[in-house]
């Protein structure tokens, strides 16, 4: 598992469950980011009712989340419940017949905070789409460039989306809270940055502990170099170029991977510390061999002797 | 082992051999007393000179004898800041287990990162020259640790970096 899945495997199993035994629910799910999810059955088993949480909802809805979901969910969105952001309800009895259609729903819902999320990219790359179309006849049209869309997904973090007739630049805010982590992050974003010489399709990435020019002076971005502990916030920058997103498979797929990315940083930096963790567990027993090894074997004298035939006696 | 380290171990463990030569001395200032004379520094007339062995600017050993008791300081190399975080992150786990590495001091000295405090009932109790052996191996140790954990981190990264990149293709 070294790629994190983009759908909810919970609710995804769940899902799958259901479809073919009806059964009533209420179970709440949390996902990354602070996502929760509500699956809840209110009147009928047959009638499953899925909510979801989201802290940047109304960021997204700025941004097109609503037609997005429309066009994802479409006749299954209902009444948004209480202290919920969005939700959708699934009649079991009225489900398609076909079986891949199922499984499609299934996975569909499963993807919920991914679609929920993808409405800002979905519009930078078709802004991104357009520009470069305009460029084409216009060239002043290369200097333009979309407005920044914060999508404030965290109480602290947040990803800046922009787009301009050549590309389309994602910032994330990460903050690192313990020392260990942040000196771990900084090797791996070194590699993120080199991996580009090994991978030459790769999209671009620059980090810095500064605000980059796309996005300083916006609202909730501190000022360059002033008021934030150095080294506590770390901006990651990527930069797609056209031939990352010039097919809606390939669009589909950037999106949802870079979703991910936060979450996939902070898994690998976690499991680089477990391993250095039982590794030094390991070390720290073979010391204590060695170091036990001088002290001497005295159990000798107390153990009882035993004669050759079969009497014991002890040593004086 | 490369060329500069065999003389430092060698220097380090001649020099703890003779440094280890302790036996037993009850306190002079407190009746009925029988502490570390290195710890306590009440009675100056039993501290002998330090000895301080170096192999470079960042790496160090201090050898503190006196009648009863010898410290042993360990300044292990910390080039960057990820060796400064894996030699604290590891000397931190050695200190919490003080209490079954018997000889080892929870507190380093200032200036090392790790302390060894070795009394004459250490001695009495277990052979001298084991424990010589246990300090060498674990400087010879240390070292080649610390940078395979700093090599597997390198690699995983730009294994992860990779792996999330590729997929963009």
């Amino acid at each position: 598992m070294l790629l994190l899945d983009y759908h909810n495997p919970l609710l995804k199993t769940i899902l799958k469950e259901r479809f073919v035994k009806p059964a009533a629910i209420d179970q709440i799910i949390s996902d990354f980011d602070g996502v929760t999810y509500h699956i809840f059955t209110p009147e009928v088993k047959t009638k499953i009712l899925i909510s979801i949480s989201i802290k940047c909802y109304q960021d997204l809805l700025q941004h097109g989340a609503e037609e997005v979901l429309k066009r994802e969910y479409g006749s299954y969105i209902t009444e948004t419940e209480q202290g919920y952001n969005f939700s959708i309800l699934i009649d079991l009895t009225a489900l398609p017949e076909d079986p891949e259609e199922r499984n499609d729903l299934i996975t569909r819902v499963s993807l919920l905070r991914r679609h929920t999320m993808a409405a800002p990219f979905e519009k930078a790359i078709s802004i991104q789409q357009s520009l470069s179309a305009e460029a084409a006849t216009d060239p002043s049209v290369t200097t333009k460039t979309s407005e920044v869309m914060t999508i404030r997904y965290r109480d602290e973090e947040a990803i800046y989306v922009q787009a301009s007739y050549d590309r389309v630049t994602v910032i994330f805010s990460i903050v690192f809270r313990e020392e260990t982590d942040r000196v771990l992050a900084k090797t791996f974003m070194q590699e993120f940055v080199d991996a580009r010489k090994q991978i030459q399709m790769a999209p671009h990435v620059m980090y810095r502990s500064d605000p980059p020019l796309e996005i300083r002076g916006l609202p909730g971005v501190p000022e360059a170099g002033v008021a934030v502990k150095k080294g506590d916030i770390v901006y990651i920058t990527f930069v797609f170029f056209p031939m990352h997103i010039e097919n809606k498979a390939k669009r589909e797929h950037a999106i949802e991977h870079i979703q991910t990315f936060r979450d996939y940083f902070h898994y690998h930096i976690k499991a680089a510390k477990a391993y250095i963790h039982s590794r030094m567990r390991h070390r720290v027993a073979h010391n204590l061999k060695v170091l036990n090894r001088a002290k001497p074997e005295n159990e000798m004298e107390e153990k009882e002797k035993k004669t050759a035939s079969g009497r014991t006696f002890k040593q004086t | 082992m490369s060329s500069s380290l065999r003389p430092y171990l060698t220097c380090v463990r001649s020099s703890l051999t003779a440094a280890m030569s302790l036996c037993d001395f009850a306190s002079e200032v407190a009746e009925r007393h029988n502490v570390p004379e290195i710890e306590s520094g009440k009675t100056p007339e039993v501290l002998l000179n330090p000895i301080t062995i170096a192999r470079n600017e960042h790496e160090r050993v201090l050898i503190e004898p006196s009648i009863n008791s010898i410290r042993i300081s360990i300044k292990i190399k910390q080039a960057d800041d990820n060796e400064i975080l894996l030699v604290h992150k590891f000397t931190r786990f050695l200190s919490q287990r003080a209490e079954q590495f018997v000889i080892l001091r929870r507190k380093p000295v200032k200036g090392y990162d790790i302390s060894f405090l070795i009394t004459n009932f250490h001695t009495e109790q277990m052979l001298k020259h084991k424990l010589v052996d246990f300090i060498i191996e674990f400087m010879k140790d240390v070292d080649k640790d610390i940078s395979e954990m700093k090599l597997f981190i390198n690699t995983r990264a730009r294994f992860v970096a990779e792996a999330f990149l590729t997929s963009f293709q």
